[in-house]
C-alpha cells in the first residue's frame, strides 16, 4: 500500500512556532514523525511515499491554494491512502487536514481520512460527515499507540473496500 | 517489551491524569506559581548574591530597602497554603463541573480559615501569663498548611457540590438578575461546608493535637514530605517523567499530581529556614528539579539540539537542529518531541529517559559534597536559560559550572545515538537521491493544476 503523508511544519521536523511561514514543500519518502507510525505500518504492509507539508501560517493566508496544490500533488503521486495527520490537539494544522482530506475525497478517487483529537471540536464538526476524520489523544495523552493501531485497520479496510469498513469507521471515527 | 511497558504504564496514566483530585490539586498549585516566582524575584534582588549590587541598593535606597522587598516574597511563601486552598477549591469546582466554580474556591478558603487558629499567644518578658492578639500566624498560612490546604479545598467543594447536587439550595423567582440568583443558590452549601468545618475545628481543640493543622502536620505531611528527602526521591521523579513522554505521554502532567505538593513544600522549606537563619537542607527542591535536571526541555535535550545543529550531517538534523535551538535554550523541545521524532523512536529512548537522571545524580553528589550550595528556596521561570538560572537559583557560580558540567555530560550521553539516527536519515536522503523514479523531483514549483 502506498501512502502519502500530509503534515504540518512542526511534525515534518521542519521546526515548530518558529517557523510557520515554510511554503509547500514535497519529500519523497516519510520524515519527521512518520517515523512513529511506520513500526505501524509494516503491519499492513504500507510504506510512505512522499511526504507533504507547509506552514501553519502559509496556510492560512494561503487556504485555497494550499487545498488545491496538495489535492493535485497527491492526483500526481497517485497513492492508495492520503493521512492528513496526525495533529493531535493542533487547531491549525488540524482544519488544513480536514479541509485537505475533504477536497481528496471530493476531486480524486484516492481514500483519505483526517486524524486528530477531540480538542478540535469546532473543526470536527464541520468536516466529520466529509471525510473520515479519526479519534486520537492530544498532544501528551494516553493512547497514542492505540490509536495508530485503529488508524492501520482503517486504512486497510478502506483501501481493500472490506465489508467491515463501516463498522471500522463507526468505531474509530467521531 | 516496549509493548508490555506500555500496557503498565498506560493504566497508571489514565488513574494519576484523569483522577479529579488529583488533578485539581496539581492545577491549583499551577495556578500559584506566577505569584512564587513574582515573589522569588522579589526575594532574589533583596538578598541577590553579589555584594556590589546590594551596597549599590543600599546607596540609593537607604538602609533598609529589603524590608520592602519581603512584603511581597511574604505573601508568596509565607501565605501559599491560604493561595492554595483557593485555588485548588476552584480547580476542584471546576472538576465537579459547578457552573460558579469562584463559589467553590471561596468556600474552600473560608473553611480553612474556619480551622485555622485566630488567636496567637506572645510570651512577654516579666509578665505572669502570655498576652494574645486576634490574627491569623503566617505559620499555619504558609508551608505547615500546606496538605491542610489541599484536604480542606477538596473535602469543602466535595460537600459543596454535594448539596448543589441534591438541590439544597435556595430558589428565586424568575426575574432575579442571575448574579443574585448565583449568590443565593451558593447559600445554603456554603453553611453546610461552613458548619462541618466549624465542628471539625472544635473537636480538634478538645484533643491533644489542639488544632487540626498540628494533627495534618504530624500524620500525613511530614511522612509524604519526608519522602522527597530520600536520595531517590528525584531520580524515581526524574525517570518515570520521560518514561512516560517517550509513549507519547506528558509525563511531568501524570507525575506531578505526586510529586508538584511535596517539590512546592521541600522549596518552601528551604525559604523558611532561610528567613529564619536556619540552614537549609532541602536538596530536590523545584529549582533544583527545573534547573539541575533538565536542560532544553524533558528529556535535557540541550547537548542533542547543539549536536544535531553544529555537527549534523544529514539535511534533516541540521535544519531541525538550528531551527529548534532557540527553543531549547528556553527549555522548549517541542519541535523536536514530534518532528525528530522522540515519541515511539526506540533509538532516542535510552538517552532520552537516562541523561536527566545522570544529572539529577550529578546534582545531588555536586549538592552534598558542598561543589555547589544547596538551592534556595525561589522558583524562577522554567525557561530561566541554563547559566543564568545555576547562578540565580544557587547564588553562586558553581551553580553555572555544575550545569556545564551536565551539559557536557548530556552531549557524551546523546552522541552515539545522534551519530547513528544522523547516518540513517543521510543514508535515507543520499538513496533518494539515487534512485530514478517519478518521485525524485517532487516539487510543488512545476506542478501542473486541472
Amino acid at each position: 500500500m502506498k501512502v502519502v503523508l500530509i503534515f504540518d511544519q512542526g511534525l515534518a521536523g521542519a521546526g515548530g512556532k518558529s517557523n510557520p511561514n515554510v511554503g509547500l514543500t514535497a519529500v519523497k519518502g516519510g520524515i519527521g514523525s512518520s517515523l512513529m507510525l511506520e513500526p505501524h505500518f509494516e503491519k499492513i504492509g504500507a510504506q510512505v511515499a512522499a511526504t507533504l507539508y507547509c506552514g501553519n501560517e502559509y496556510f492560512q493566508n494561503n487556504e485555497e491554494e494550499v487545498v488545491k496544490k496538495m489535492t493535485a500533488m497527491a492526483k500526481k503521486v497517485n497513492p492508495d491512502f492520503v493521512l492528513c495527520g496526525p495533529c493531535f490537539n493542533y487547531p491549525d494544522y488540524a482544519r488544513m487536514a480536514a479541509m485537505i482530506s475533504t477536497s481528496i475525497l471530493e476531486n480524486t478517487d484516492i481514500k483519505s481520512c483526517a486524524m486528530m483529537s477531540v480538542e478540535n471540536g469546532d473543526t470536527i464538526a464541520a468536516y466529520k460527515d466529509k471525510t473520515p476524520i479519526l479519534k486520537m489523544p492530544k498532544k501528551g495523552g494516553t493512547g497514542l499507540n492505540d490509536s495508530f493501531a485503529d488508524l492501520c485497520e482503517f486504512m486497510k479496510c478502506s483501501v481493500e473496500q472490506s465489508a467491515e469498513l463501516e463498522n471500522v469507521r463507526n468505531r474509530v471515527c467521531y | 517489551m516496549m509493548q508490555k511497558l506500555e500496557k503498565i504504564l498506560m493504566p497508571i496514566a489514565n488513574v494519576l491524569s484523569r483522577n479529579k483530585i488529583l488533578i485539581a490539586i496539581r492545577d491549583g498549585f499551577l495556578v500559584t506559581v506566577p505569584i512564587t516566582i513574582v515573589g522569588s524575584i522579589f526575594l532574589l534582588i533583596s538578598n541577590f548574591p553579589l555584594e556590589g549590587f546590594l551596597n549599590m541598593m543600599t546607596s540609593i535606597f537607604g538602609e533598609g530597602w529589603d524590608v520592602y522587598l519581603g512584603r511581597v516574597s511574604a505573601i508568596a511563601f509565607d501565605c501559599v497554603a491560604l493561595l492554595g486552598v483557593l485555588s485548588i477549591g476552584y480547580c476542584y469546582a471546576r472538576e465537579k463541573g459547578l457552573e460558579n466554580r469562584i463559589a467553590g474556591g471561596v468556600v474552600a478558603m473560608v473553611c480553612f480559615l474556619i480551622i485555622t487558629p485566630q488567636k496567637t499567644f506572645v510570651e512577654l518578658e516579666g509578665a505572669a501569663e502570655a498576652a494574645s492578639f486576634s490574627g491569623f500566624q503566617f505559620t499555619f498560612l504558609g508551608t505547615a498548611g500546606m496538605f491542610l490546604a489541599m484536604l480542606t479545598a477538596i473535602l469543602s467543594v466535595e460537600i459543596y457540590a454535594w448539596a448543589i447536587k441534591k438541590k439544597l439550595i435556595i430558589r428565586l423567582p424568575d426575574g432575579v438578575p442571575p448574579m443574585v440568583m448565583e449568590s443565593f443558590a451558593s447559600l445554603i452549601p456554603s453553611a453546610i461546608a461552613m458548619t462541618i468545618f466549624f465542628v471539625v475545628g472544635i473537636i480538634f481543640d478538645h484533643t491533644s493535637f489542639e488544632y487540626v493543622h498540628y494533627f495534618i502536620y504530624k500524620v500525613l505531611q511530614t511522612p509524604l514530605v519526608g519522602l522527597g528527602k530520600l536520595s531517590g526521591f528525584e531520580v524515581i521523579y526524574q525517570f518515570l517523567s520521560t518514561l512516560f513522554w517517550f509513549f507519547g505521554i506528558n509525563g511531568p502532567a501524570v507525575t506531578n499530581t505526586i510529586f508538584s505538593p511535596i517539590h512546592k513544600v521541600l522549596t518552601v522549606e528551604n525559604y523558611e529556614a532561610a528567613q529564619a537563619g536556619l540552614e537549609m537542607t532541602n536538596i530536590f527542591t523545584a529549582g533544583f528539579s527545573d534547573f539541575f535536571c533538565n536542560f532544553g526541555g524533558g528529556g535535557s535535550t540541550l547537548g542533542l539540539v547543539i549536536m544535531m545543529a553544529f555537527l549534523g550531517k544529514s539535511n534533516r538534523m541540521k535544519t531541525l537542529g538550528r531551527l529548534s535551538l532557540p527553543a531549547g535554550i528556553f527549555g522548549i523541545n517541542e519541535p523536536l518531541i514530534f518532528g525528530l521524532p522522540i515519541v515511539l523512536n526506540p533509538l532516542m529512548a535510552v538517552p532520552f529517559i537516562f541523561a536527566p537522571v545522570v544529572n539529577t545524580i550529578i546534582g545531588y553528589v555536586a549538592t552534598v559534597t558542598g561543589i555547589m550550595p544547596i538551592t534556595l528556596g525561589v522558583q524562577l521561570p522554567w525557561t530561566c536559560p541554563i547559566i543564568f538560572s545555576g547562578f540565580l537559583v544557587t547564588g553562586s557560580v558553581m551553580g553555572s559550572v555544575v550545569q556545564i558540567v551536565m551539559l557536557i555530560v548530556d552531549i557524551l550521553i546523546y552522541y552515539p545515538f545522534f551519530k547513528l539516527l544522523d547516518q540513517r536519515y543521510m543514508q535515507e536522503e543520499s538513496a533518494a537521491g539515487n534512485e530514478t523514479d517519478e518521485l525524485d523531483d517532487l516539487s510543488f514549483d512545476d506542478l501542473e493544476l486541472d
